[in-house]
């Protein structure tokens, strides 16, 4: 991939975030890296409580207020985000460079204000213009995204527009704000089946028209094998696997990410039960030892309770954080299904 | 819009007139003592010419029409035993100037004092330590948990005193309408327990709004720390206050009891109280007509500013799809 030459238009190192819950220190990021490349979109893909809204959350400065990196870097344009203290700090990069969809458009947008006023208040902030312009942006941005009758639909309220209008309207938002990133935190998840796709296909044209990079934080892998060129997996805080959408789907290093592709419903055998990952994520508040993952997984060798594996590269830009790949590692071989999912070689969604 | 008041305002006139037509079967319920200024020393014979000349021995149809027809004209009757003989109207148009002229002030008082301490207090539950919120917090929990009779007792006679010697604060310890600055002490009474009031439901709705995703999402856009506050949470939290705010225009057009009888206001507050007990009937009627009056009037004034600030109450019939 020649992008992945290219230099990271946002890198993240070895990021750690705590939170501080009554007097308890919850560890919910553990050293995570990634390199986002412009122009590419990349989906973070785990379950929930895994870390991932919380991992974009501190590079847009939004962590709540009990929660604090506590080492590790976020590169953006030459600047590391993580010394950013003040809210003025972050306003060089919230709109303006970083910009994001949330998961329910039902209640991101303000009920009180029309929807074009609060399209025309990303407009006036970072497009610097004002009154009638302005205006005429917030009509073109609204007709880029999908809404006809742009003048009349600028003096409607959000309770006047259905589910998937506002998250047009709030995809709207974003892209008025002209910002190079653009992060999508599950943007389907609260939406319809049938409206899922048409906002997918949105994002991925708005990507295009406006040159956007894009990270989706997303459960759903149907979403990420839609719309996403690279993926990483993550689990208990932490990065396990990254790669090309291929490479993760058709050639998956990691136990988790072999039984999270198992729990899919698509790769079930008919009148057989759906598989289910055992046992829970670990609880953060505990230290981890070795591989988080351990617990859970049948094929788990000693090391992995004992050592934190290190991020062993498969190809220049498959990694995976497991000792199966160490040379000296026996020779583990995925499931079945797995297997025969790399025979295949088929995406499951195609 | 328009509509929609043209009707309410029909609405309420046929609540009025319901009211009216309630308040009349009522009093002629009461005992008759109450047309009289000394009914005990007087004849039967006296007391039927009297009652005679009321009318009040009229079948009640008769009455009930006379009763309406004064109503248009604006006569409310004339008070037996309060003050013998002088026009209800004449009685009530001396006292609510200055009820609701202390009224209005101390209302403009405790909202430019109460919005801004709840704003202040609501911004402050984001800092480190709190500061503003908690010295906030132990201002409406004090308010509020001391008895009203106990503050105002001390805010009379703190202000009241002079200090070192010097006239620093020393202001008039009764009401004269004459003196201005014999208003302050009054309108510091009735204005602090307001102020308590806004501060405490104004940051608790600013606080809930601050967590709300659309405030998040202004954030993620970019928009500065102020003009969120301004722009998204003030202007949310307001629309509940609404409720609030109506129902202290009420308050102070009925004037406070206890505050115009300890700084000797000669108001509103206390005037119904004292003709229930002195029985004059007449100026019963009247007060709680006015009361009614009042009440329905706020009612409409309530719901059409509440229709004003939240576009989600829509007064027309919906039109097609949402």
């Amino acid at each position: 991939m020649g992008e992945q030459l290219q230099n990271p238009i946002l890198s993240i190192e070895d990021l750690n975030v705590k939170f501080t819950l009554r007097g308890q220190v919850l560890h919910a990021i553990r050293g995570v890296s990634l390199d986002v490349h412009p122009g590419e979109s990349i989906a973070i893909v785990g379950e929930s409580g895994s870390g991932k809204s919380v991992f974009v959350k501190c590079t847009m400065g939004l962590l709540d207020a009990n929660g604090q990196i506590t080492g590790g870097a976020i590169r953006y344009n030459g600047m590391d985000l993580t010394s950013f203290r003040t809210d003025e700090d972050w306003l060089k990069i919230r709109g303006r460079e970083i910009a994001m969809v949330f998961q329910d458009p039902m209640t991101s947008l303000n009920p009180l204000k029309t929807i074009g006023k609060q399209i025309q208040e990303a407009v006036e902030l970072h497009q610097g213009l004002k009154g009638a312009a302005a205006y005429r942006a917030v009509l073109e941005v609204l007709s880029d995204v999908g809404i006809d009758d742009a003048p009349r639909r600028y003096k409607q309220y959000p309770h006047e527009f259905s589910g998937g209008m506002r998250q047009r309207v709030v995809i709207a938002i974003a892209v008025a704000c002209r910002p190079r990133i653009l992060i999508c935190d599950e943007p389907t998840t609260a939406l319809d089946v049938t409206i899922q796709t048409q906002i997918l296909e949105l994002i991925k044209a708005m990507q295009k028209k406006y040159n956007l990079t894009t990270i989706y934080i997303t459960h759903d892998l149907g979403v990420v094998a839609n719309v996403a060129d690279r993926i990483a997996v993550m689990y208990a805080g932490d990065i396990v696997e990254v790669g090309t959408c291929e490479e993760v789907f058709y050639d998956p290093r990691h136990p988790y990410t072999w039984a999270l592709l198992s729990s899919l419903p698509q790769l079930g055998v008919k009148n057989e039960p759906l598989y289910a990952i055992q046992g829970t994520p670990p609880n953060l508040f505990h230290e981890i030892r070795g591989d988080a993952f351990a617990p859970r997984n049948p094929r788990a060798l000693k090391i992995d309770f004992l050592e934190r594996p290190p991020m062993f590269a498969v190809t220049q830009t498959h990694k995976a954080r497991t000792w199966l790949l160490d040379p000296r590692a026996p020779q583990v071989a995925p499931p079945e299904h797995i297997r025969a999912l790399r025979e295949k070689g088929g995406n499951p969604y195609a | 819009m328009a509509k929609y008041i043209i009707k309410r305002v029909l609405r309420s006139l046929l609540t009025m007139f319901i009211i009216i037509t309630i308040l009349f079967a009522l009093l002629r319920l009461m005992p008759i003592e109450g047309y009289f200024e000394n009914f005990d020393k007087m004849s039967s014979t006296q007391i039927q010419v009297k009652l005679n000349s009321l009318g009040l021995n009229d079948p009640l149809p008769k009455q009930l029409m006379r009763f309406y027809q004064q109503l248009l004209q604006g006569d409310l009757g004339v008070s037996n035993v309060y003050r013998r003989g002088v026009a209800i109207t004449e009685i009530i148009g001396e006292k609510i100037p200055i009820s609701i002229k202390l009224g209005l002030i101390s209302l403009c008082i405790s909202l430019a004092v109460g919005l801004p301490l709840g704003i202040l207090m609501a911004r402050s539950t984001r800092t480190r330590f709190k500061i503003g919120d908690r010295l906030g917090t132990v201002f409406i929990v004090i308010v509020q948990a001391v008895p009203s009779a106990v503050y105002h007792i001390l805010i009379q006679f703190a202000g009241s005193q002079t200090y070192i010697g010097k006239e620093i604060l020393g202001f008039p310890m009764l009401f004269d309408a004459a003196n201005p600055k014999s208003y302050i002490l009054p309108v510091i009474s009735l204005s602090i327990g307001s102020i308590a009031y806004y501060a405490m439901w104004l940051r608790r709705y600013m606080v809930d709004e601050s967590n709300k995703d659309y405030i998040r999402l202004a954030r993620a856009k970019g928009v500065p720390g102020g003009a969120i506050s301004r722009r998204h949470v003030f202007r949310n939290a307001f629309v509940p206050m609404v409720q609030y705010i109506r129902n202290s225009i009420l308050f102070t057009l009925m004037g406070s009891l206890y505050v115009e009888s300890l700084y000797s206001v000669p108001g509103m507050g206390g005037l119904l109280v004292t003709a229930i007990k002195r029985q004059d009937n007449t100026l019963v009627q009247a007060l709680v007509l006015i009361y009614a009056v009042i009440s329905i009037l706020g009612l409409l004034f309530g719901d059409i500013l509440m229709g004003i600030v939240d576009p989600r109450i829509s007064f027309a019939k919906k039109e097609g799809a949402r």
